[in-house]
């Protein structure tokens, strides 16, 4: 084949051509030498000479299709109404691969003809031109063109009626399996037809059918969650619509192009779920408070889909929980409160957050649901007026755990439960009341040494850094620091008494503690004349303290000091471990068997609150007798000299150690001294940089630098700036009565 | 002897003897360590000069370090030498 351009005669090669064409056209066989010879007439007319004949060859060629499809609907009509869809299917299958062969031969004409007129994509998609109707198209696009014009646009409205009616079949389980292929093939033709188009190539599609489904659909399922409601209970009901929707999403995929899913989806959600939200919504509450996981999970999944869902049966959720958690703190009762309540309120954490990972597929929203429930249980004040007890029973439940007392329990478990702890110490406000209680259990735990382990207690120590920041357990860590560097420190003072040569006379041990990290109050020092036999103990302890630590200043805490005393006067010796003011008691009563308190007294120099108290431990424990029921000056205190035990080593310390009233009351009322101090050096510091503030600024900004260790009163905060106006840091500005200024 | 102790266990406080609270170089209390360290106490001790002025060791050793020629107590200007 010659590619130079030479003289064509039009009418007899289009004569040929065309016969291939209507072959193509039908899917008739086209002989393999017959295709390529057409083939190159295409490209002898586009490049005639004298003058090109590709115009004339397009102007043929359109209306050859136009006739095609012309004859092709008369068939189609002829095949009766009954038989609309799958006639037109089987004429469209046969006609849009055809079309696709007819473009292919017609490659030159496509590509060098007509391509070069065409306006590039990106001046039709941006600007606003609109290709020109008359403008010469690509023989595949021409062809699908006519197809809509000759084909769909008559029968539009009679295919439209079918589909949706085979589609109402299939939604009533009636659909014939044979028709659904069809169904999709004609649906599919109006989305193929405009394929080619750069711009809202969807829009047949939408127009002549997607619009009149979802209108179809939707009244189709308004009428199907009347007709549900009427026949079913709220389980039934979610349960059907669940199953609904889902057979809905398997239906848009047999049958609808991917850009309607989600329409039809909304429009089914709009009419059974969005349309019966009150019912819904009424069905929550009854449903949570008897915590029917079935239905929440229904209920969960319909809510979720549509605006304004599920902020109810949230909100329903939070009110459950914190009512099951008020229900539980107010009803404790009985000797291990602390415990009680530290596990219940872990077990109810646990119990609903098992509950929304299962139920609620783990929603954020849910979890935040229960943090607010369990922070406002938590925090609850039984009295408005009185703060909540939580941080000393969660600091108790600590104290329970890391001592000695916890029996029965292994390793792993306490340090189980400690590590679970942790979780209601978030959820506490007054996080610095559990830090002074925590403070002062711990120094009670290793002054007296009640540890069960120095691990566990470093363990837990990281856990609250871990949780509250290091400031937070910074004197914790030192009290912890402390006792572990004294077995140094006692090795160093054997040491020192052997190069001395100096025998103390009774093993000897010393914790030296540094003052500021230690929660012990100034209120229990007495005066107090220390034994001659602890004497020696004490000076070279001195002695070689000053000796080591250049300007430190030594003060003995002998009411936190104990030993342990061997008694030789009884029937059978015993080892028991007392504290240092009643071991100097019992060493009075060396060459007598009465005393009276007085005497003691003055020898002692205790004070008489520290002497009654210890007296009376001692009473207590039987070891001495009284003459009378108080212990007056004149009460004169005998030996027990019938005194007896099963035990023969033991300890009568356990009572003075434990927790009085008067302590929980001191230590709230030192962290109600802490809080103004911090407040007061906040309002300082915020005044320092912001020179000029309103009031109700300086209120917010207080706040939010306060909020993670407590949530300060508004009056308190009141009360600290008028103490720094009087202590004149602060002034009020001139010009208005609410406004501060900070004096340099 | 009718009653002898076996054994005592002595628990004491201790706190840095100074004439001030705070040091005069970092203005922290002696109570607590100076800016660089972490935990107050045996890691963070207190000298004192023959001017008989007392800083965090670490403070003074820093200014110590950034005077070029003379060595004087930051308080009282007078030369500086640790008090044995
Ligand atoms: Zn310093
Ligand atoms: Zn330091
Ligand atoms: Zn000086």
């Amino acid at each position: 084949m010659s590619l130079k351009p030479k003289r064509v005669n039009f009418n007899e090669t289009w004569k040929e051509l065309q016969e291939t064409v209507k072959c193509v056209i039908t899917l008739s066989n086209v002989p393999r030498s017959t295709w390529n010879d057409r083939f190159s007439d295409v490209y002898s007319l586009c490049v005639a000479y004298p003058e090109p004949l590709a115009d004339r060859l397009y102007l043929e060629t359109k209306q050859f299709l136009d006739n095609h499809v012309k004859n092709l609907l008369e068939k189609v009509r002829s095949n009766g109404k009954a038989n609309l869809l799958k006639s037109y299917y089987q004429a469209w299958s046969e006609y849009s691969l055809g079309i696709n062969y007819l473009h292919r031969l017609y490659l030159y004409l496509n590509q060098q003809h007509i391509k070069k007129q065409k306006l590039s994509e990106a001046e039709i998609v941006y600007g606003n031109l609109t290709p020109d109707t008359q403008e010469q198209m690509e023989i595949g696009e021409l062809g699908f063109e006519i197809w809509k014009k000759n084909m769909i646009e008559p029968l539009k409205e009679n295919l439209v009626n079918f589909l949706l009616e085979g589609i109402h079949e299939d939604r009533l389980g009636e659909g014939n399996p044979n028709t659904a292929e069809i169904i999709k093939g004609v649906i599919q033709s109006f989305v193929t037809v405009e394929e080619y188009k750069k711009k809202e190539n969807l829009l047949l599609y939408q127009k002549i059918f997607e619009t009149p489904f979802l209108q179809a659909s939707g009244e189709y399922y308004k009428q199907e969650a009347s007709r549900l409601l009427q026949v079913c209970d709220v389980s039934m009901y979610m349960e059907r619509v669940t199953q609904r929707l889902k057979e809905e999403t398997l239906r848009s995929q047999k049958f609808l192009h991917c850009s309607s899913f989600d329409k039809v989806k909304e429009k089914c959600e709009q009419h059974m779920i969005a349309d019966h939200l009150q019912f819904l919504h009424g069905e929550c509450k009854p449903m949570v408070q008897q915590e029917r996981k079935g239905d929440l999970t229904y209920m969960y999944s319909l809510l979720r889909s549509v605006p304004q869902g599920i902020p109810l049966l949230i909100n329903e959720m939070l009110e459950h929980i914190k009512q099951q958690g008020l229900q539980c703190v107010t009803s404790l009762k009985g000797e291990n409160i602390y415990c009680q309540f530290v596990e219940s309120m872990l077990t109810l954490h646990k119990k609903y957050k098992d509950m929304i990972n299962d139920v609620f597929s783990g929603d954020q929203s849910f979890i935040g649901a229960l943090d607010r429930a369990c922070s406002s249980v938590i925090n609850y004040r039984i009295n408005p007026k009185v703060s909540s007890r939580s941080p000393e029973m969660l600091a108790k439940y600590c104290d329970f755990l890391l001592k000695k007392s916890a029996k029965g329990m292994s390793e792993a478990e306490i340090d189980d439960r400690l590590a679970q702890s942790i979780t209601v110490f978030k959820y506490i406000d007054d996080k610095d009341v559990f830090q002074k209680f925590y403070s002062r259990m711990l120094a009670k735990r290793l002054i007296h040494q009640q540890s069960q382990s120095m691990d566990a207690e470093e363990a837990m120590i990281n856990r609250l850094k871990e949780a509250c920041g290091y400031e937070f357990t910074n004197k914790f860590q030192r009290m912890f620091n402390d006792i572990t560097v004294s077995t140094d420190l006692n090795n160093k003072f054997s040491a020192y008494l052997k190069s001395e040569t100096v025998d103390l006379g009774i093993s000897f041990t010393i914790y030296v503690l540094q003052a500021g990290a230690w929660p012990l109050g100034q209120t229990s020092i007495t005066p107090f004349a220390v034994p001659q036999e602890l004497e020696k103990s004490v000076q070279m302890f001195e002695k070689f303290y000053h000796s080591h630590f250049n300007g430190r200043r030594l003060t003995w805490l002998h009411h936190l000091c104990q030993g342990e005393l061997k008694l030789g006067y009884l029937k059978k010796p015993y080892q028991v471990t007392m504290q240092t003011f009643q071991m100097a008691i019992l060493l009075l009563f060396e060459k007598t068997d009465s005393l009276n308190c007085k005497e003691i007294q003055d020898t002692l120099q205790l004070n008489t609150e520290q002497f009654n108290k210890h007296v009376t431990s001692l009473l207590e424990s039987k070891l001495l007798h009284s003459s009378t029921q108080d212990v007056t000056p004149e009460t004169i205190l005998k030996l027990n000299l019938e005194y007896s035990n099963k035990r023969t080593k033991f300890r009568i310390t356990a009572a003075l150690q434990r927790e009085t009233p008067q302590e929980v009351e001191q230590t709230l009322s030192a962290v109600d001294e802490d809080r103004k101090l911090y407040l007061q050096a906040a309002i300082v510091r915020i005044m320092k940089s912001r020179k000029m503030l309103k009031h109700n600024c300086l209120i917010q900004e207080v706040l939010s630098q306060s909020k993670g260790t407590f949530s300060p009163s508004i009056s308190m905060i009141k009360k600290c700036i008028e103490a720094l106006i009087d202590k004149q840091y602060i002034e009020r500005t001139p010009n208005s009565a609410d406004e501060y200024s900070y004096v340099a | 002897m009718k009653v002898t102790i076996k054994s005592w266990t002595g628990v004491a406080t201790w706190r840095w003897v100074a004439n001030d609270d705070n040091c005069g170089i970092c203005r922290m209390a002696f109570d607590g360590c100076c800016p660089d360290c972490k935990l107050p106490g045996d890691d963070c001790p207190l000298v004192w000069g023959q001017c008989s002025h007392c800083f965090h060791i670490h403070c003074i050793m820093k200014w110590l370090n950034s005077q070029q020629v003379n060595h004087q107590c930051p308080m009282c200007r007078q030369d500086w030498k640790f008090k044995e």
